[in-house]
């Protein structure tokens, strides 16, 4: 392939760049190129080795490197070209691209769209300051999935987990499965941090104590972790005193939020949602800057690989077009307020002129709430919770009667039924 | 156990340490530097802010002390050593906050007598001024004592760069070598190790937190020492322009200092609270945490807790603390001939070139011989740092050693060559690598690189991935391999 010949580049292969990739090339566009870090395509899901995947998009129950795997055929068979053990080390505001490995050397890339799919890292034990020595023993859930799947290593024989993230909560398990004794999982907010399925299957199904309201203190050891101090919060995050405990163990693993990775991002001069860290995006997932797209985790943190898939597949379509006609037609726009109890609202930004699907998530956990987005829709929730995606689909004709009156539209929680 | 001898026994491989031992290695004399440690600078020197004074900056600076000596004549050496060194300097400038007139008249005051003293380049700079210089500070600052001397470095890759120089030039460096006992024998020390017996005839004491333990084995008492715990807070590279000069603010409460400055690699450093404690103990607590936030603050008023990627707690050992100020200790001791204790408490990394000369001069008094080393090489070359170098020069380096084309730590854009190459010039733990290269020193502070430099390493290294440290010692990372402990008893 001719590097100077790239259509569409696709930055990441997991299941937002395969899919993204797929997309574009379905949709027309003739040299699709995926550039990945990794020895494979796939991203993390390779180090996902339990179900879970592909329930809505396949219908299937798979688990990571199946999920992957179906990818991975139509990459090949569609003959979209890869990249493999590649870092993007520059993305310019217009598109151009640097990228370096050991084949290759050095790479520029002028591609007519570019895709950003480079996922999201884990939160670090520094980012929350856990107070306390800073001994082996500490790692993120995801680089511990890592070791014990990928690698073949298991991190320590008594382990405590922070946070009930997926990826905590899976990792409980996978962990029990391999021996090792998990003696808690600890959640500061008064519900689990992930899906319910997961606090089911992974910690109730494997009698993992899971202690709500609770958050680590101190870490202890010098060495290597010989123990954390947990204590009990009160409803402002602060720990109570009196209520700590020390609890032994070799290993603390962090499942405490994810963060949409964004350097190249930045380096190109996109504009970032603050809250949320990824793109400003409008309906076609493209982004401030003219040509490139962005979809999945890059974007917003998203609860199933299912809406990574099929998110990233908007922006590879209108990636798709936009190298096909060298820019797209620009509409008014109207922008989404975060009204009450409203986290984040990705698309941010939308033109009224066809479908789209929101994400929305709420701030705080909330019984008996209704959601409305302007004056066009409503709906009514039981509970509203921070770690359950919100999906709102709008239709064209529901969004024509703003009829262009309207540059914003307020998306609130109210409370009441 | 191995027996060994020779002339001079250097203590402790911080930035004191490895000074003395370079300054040594200009002349013909046997030396060995001891550390404890797996890897140089560990101690105070990891934790140093990485700031270069001259003095005659903050209000606690007292000429007549020797310490502010040392650190004025050390200034002007310090970026030749740099340059020789090929180790990254940057004079950034310091403005010390003004927020009322009590303040600027204690600062007028403080600057008449560094001017007396010959330190020069001190002025006060306006509001409007200060504005233009550095628009995020505190509305609250009214104007500010500039210094446009001051210089930042990277106080570990300095301590290695000494280091890797004094070996150059014969100087015989042990690590994981901790000094248990000492006797005195006719002329000359029995030192015990835990790697075998060292006698020698001179110790020069640079053991840092421990210097008064060590000097206590010969039975040498001559000063106390109060270990000052400090906190350090690192933050995301993202605010990186925050500030471009160190900026000082004069701390609302007794024991605390407020420094926020930028680093050679990006990162802004934030310090603070200083507060005696437990020696040894590197824990940080949620108030510290706090309070130190707090006081950053006040200097950039809507910095985000977010915004902190890493913090960590250090030991200033400070001279007399009970009067509320502090002398540093470089002399040799009254009852025990031929043992020089050196330890700076703070500004260390800043005091160290003119410690290591005078440390030289102080062994010379107590007896050493010095002929000049005719063949002494003051060029230190350092490794290539991939993400410093220009499209031009990564391309031809990757085409050299196509290890150069892998890139390990996303967040600092560390390649697989640099790793080696740390590997090769003795790194061998994941601490080692990370200070280093700064793999593992970005926002995700290490959760992608971690396996991948484990994996180097144990290659590298020729030992399984289970006995890779953190940092040496009982610090194993991956404890076990799966399946070994299924069908273990709980």
């Amino acid at each position: 392939m001719k590097f100077s010949e790239v259509d569409v580049a696709v930055i990441g292969s997991g299941p937002a760049g395969m899919a993204a990739a797929i997309k574009a090339r379905e949709e027309g566009a003739e040299h699709v190129l995926i550039l990945e870090r990794q020895e494979q395509l796939g991203g993390l899901l390779h180090q996902c080795v339990h179900s879970g995947f592909g329930l809505l998009y396949f219908g299937q129950d798979l688990t990571g490197p199946e999920y992957a795997h179906r990818f991975i055929e139509k990459v090949r068979d569609l003959g979209i070209e890869i990249l493999l053990e590649t870092m993007v080390t520059q993305l310019s505001g217009d598109r151009k691209l640097t990228a370096i490995n050991r084949y290759e050397g050095m790479i520029h890339l002028h591609p007519k769209s570019v895709v950003l799919a480079m996922g999201c890292r884990e939160r670090s034990r520094g980012q929350l300051s856990i107070p306390g020595t800073r001994p082996a023993g500490i790692f993120t859930a995801g680089t511990a999935q890592r070791l014990v799947n990928v690698e073949g290593f298991i991190p320590g024989k008594k382990v405590v987990i922070l946070g009930s993230g997926d990826i905590g909560m899976i990792m409980a398990r996978r962990l029990t499965l391999e021996g090792v004794e998990v003696k808690a999982v600890i959640e500061i907010l008064p519900y689990v941090g992930g899906l319910i399925r997961n606090e089911v299957q992974c910690l109730h199904d494997f009698d993992i104590p899971l202690l709500l309201e609770h958050t680590v203190t101190q870490i202890h050891g010098e060495q290597r972790v010989e123990a954390v101090t947990i204590a009990k919060v009160d409803k402002h995050k602060r720990p109570i005193d009196g209520t700590e405990q020390v609890v032994e163990c070799d290993t603390l693993l962090l499942s405490v939020g994810l963060i949409p990775e964004n350097e190249l991002s930045r380096m190109a001069g996109i504009t970032l949602d603050p809250l949320i860290g990824g793109p400003l995006v409008d309906e076609r997932r493209e982004t401030s800057v003219p040509g490139v797209f962005a979809g999945g985790n890059v974007v917003h943190v998203h609860d199933i690989v299912d809406d990574v898939s099929w998110e990233a597949e908007i922006a590879g379509s209108w990636a798709a077009k936009f190298s096909q006609k060298g820019d797209l037609e620009r509409k008014e726009k109207i922008t989404l307020k975060p009204g009450r109890n409203i986290r984040s609202i990705v698309p941010q930004t939308i033109s009224g002129q066809s479908d789209v699907t929101f994400y929305i998530r709420v701030k705080e956990m909330e019984e008996k709430v209704q959601l409305k987005v302007g004056d066009l829709y409503q709906r009514s929730f039981r509970v509203a919770k921070p770690s359950e995606m919100i999906k709102v689909d709008l239709p064209v004709k529901e969004l024509k009667k703003l009829d262009g009156r309207e540059s914003e539209l307020n998306v609130e929680c109210e409370k009441g039924e | 156990m191995a027996q060994m001898e020779t002339e001079v026994l250097i203590i402790g491989g911080g930035v004191l340490g490895a000074v003395v031992a370079r300054e040594l290695s200009h002349y013909k004399v046997d030396v060995i530097l001891v550390e404890k440690e797996a890897d140089f600078g560990w101690g105070s020197t990891k934790t140093n802010m990485c700031i270069v004074c001259q003095g005659g900056d903050t209000l606690e600076f007292r000429p007549e002390y020797h310490r502010s000596k040392l650190v004025w004549e050390s200034m002007p050496l310090m970026e030749p050593l740099c340059r020789e060194l090929d180790v990254p300097f940057k004079r950034v400038g310091e403005l010390a906050l003004i927020r009322n007139n009590e303040e600027f008249s204690k600062f007028q005051k403080l600057k008449s007598k560094a001017e007396k003293l010959g330190l020069t380049g001190h002025q006060f700079i306006d509001q409007d001024n200060l504005r233009q210089m550095e628009p995020n500070v505190t509305r609250e600052a009214i104007a500010a004592l500039y210094d446009p001397n001051i210089a930042i470095v990277d106080p570990v890759r300095l301590t290695i760069a000494l280091i890797e120089n004094a070996s150059q030039n014969g100087v015989k460096v042990m690590r994981e070598t901790e000094v248990l006992n000492i006797s005195q024998k006719v002329n000359q020390f029995e030192v015990e190790t835990n790697r075998g017996s060292i006698q020698c005839r001179f110790i020069v004491n640079a053991a840092g937190t421990s210097v008064e333990k060590i000097a206590r084995l010969v039975n040498s008492d001559d000063f106390v020492l109060y270990p000052i715990k400090g906190y350090v807070g690192i933050l995301d590279k993202n605010l990186g322009d925050l500030i471009k000069h160190e900026i000082h603010m004069r701390p609302d409460a007794p024991g605390q200092m407020n420094i926020l400055t930028p680093s050679v690699h990006g990162n802004l450093f934030f310090g603070t609270t200083m507060q005696p404690a437990r020696r040894g103990d590197y824990s940080t607590t949620r108030r510290i945490a706090q309070i130190g936030f707090e006081n950053v603050r006040k200097i950039i008023p809507d910095l985000s807790e977010k915004d902190i990627i890493h913090s960590f707690a250090g030991y200033l050992m400070f001279r007399n603390w009970e009067v509320g100020w502090h002398e540093c200790v470089v002399q040799a001791s009254r009852k025990v001939p031929r043992l020089i204790s050196i330890c700076i408490g703070y500004p260390g990394v800043s005091a160290a070139p003119a410690t290591g000369r005078e440390v030289v001069e102080l062994l010379r008094r107590e007896g050493l011989k010095l002929e000049a080393n005719s063949k002494f090489n003051p060029i230190r070359k350092a490794s290539s740092v991939f993400n410093q170098l220009s499209n031009e020069q990564q391309k031809e380096l990757i085409s050299k050693d196509s290890r150069y084309g892998h890139v390990v730590c996303r967040c600092e854009t560390v390649t697989e060559g640099e790793v080696v190459a740390a590997v090769h010039s003795e790194a061998t733990t994941l601490d080692g690598i990370k200070f280093r290269t700064r793999a593992g020193m970005g926002r995700c502070q290490g959760g992608f690189c971690t396996p991948r430099v484990v994996n180097i390493l144990s290659r590298e290294l020729g030992l399984p991935e289970e006995k890779i440290t953190k940092k040496g010692r009982d610090s194993r990372l991956l404890l076990y391999k799966t399946k070994q402990l299924l069908g273990e008893e709980r």
